[in-house]
């Protein structure tokens, strides 16, 4: 669910960058890139099997 | 303003291609791989920008800090299957599985963005209304829509719970049946 969220925010994004103003435009962008790096590091709990 | 058009028309054939090795491959994203499209289609915003109010360093900036959180996206999932032995996720194209061609487009974008930078002159007509052609407006039409899609995709995959880490089904359709 969180990744059609975030596909959504980035459409919304979009339409702001194309039709709204400036402004609200990187602050919807700013959250949401907070929002995927916050997704991201939810799921990389895996612990990464490296050798060297 | 081409530039940043051509540039849409990339970002729209990435996402044209993920479509079709989902589509014809019935190969579903991970939430990882999911992420890295994510970050694909952020990689926009930054053309859009430049197109609609002129180019600018912030719009430029807002498509460099998407492509650098692609790459370590990207770059983790190759470290997930970079033991001998393990086969990777999915099918490979061309030799290398998706997320190396992945993280392969981000370092592109950082240095094609890295480029772009240099020239100032762009950045000399601040302010100046823009003349938006049919070219540029259809790049994002293109763009908006396959993000669009993607939200539809993704919601069919996932459902309204969390997303399988290896995920086989379209949950929403399953649960629906």
């Amino acid at each position: 669910m969180e990744f059609t969220v975030l596909f959504l925010a980035v459409a919304i994004v979009m339409v702001v960058a194309w039709w709204g103003t400036r402004p609200l435009a990187f602050a919807l962008f700013a959250a949401t890139l907070l929002a995927s790096v916050a997704t991201y590091l939810h799921h990389a709990s895996d612990v990464l099997k490296l050798s060297f | 303003m081409t530039l940043n058009a051509l540039g849409l028309y990339g970002i729209a054939l990435v996402l044209l291609v993920a479509f079709a090795a989902q589509l014809l491959l019935h190969e579903l994203p991970c939430p990882l791989c999911l992420l890295q499209r994510i970050q694909f289609a952020m990689l926009a915003v930054g053309p859009i920008l430049n197109i609609r109010f002129g180019a600018r360093p912030s719009h430029y900036a807002v498509s460099l800090l998407t492509a650098v959180a692609g790459a370590a996206f990207a770059a983790r999932q190759m470290l997930l299957h970079v033991m001998p032995g393990d086969p990777g996720y999915g099918s490979a194209l061309l030799g290398y599985h998706y997320y190396t061609w992945a993280f392969i487009g981000f370092a592109v974008a950082i240095v094609a963005l890295a480029a772009m930078l240099l020239f100032d002159e762009q950045f000399r007509e601040l302010d100046k209304p823009q003349a938006i052609g049919a070219f540029a407006r259809m790049a994002v039409w293109l763009v908006l829509a396959l993000t669009g899609l993607n939200v539809i995709s993704t919601l069919l995959e996932c459902g309204v719970g969390a997303c399988p880490d290896n995920p086989v089904v379209y949950e929403l359709l399953k649960s629906l049946r």
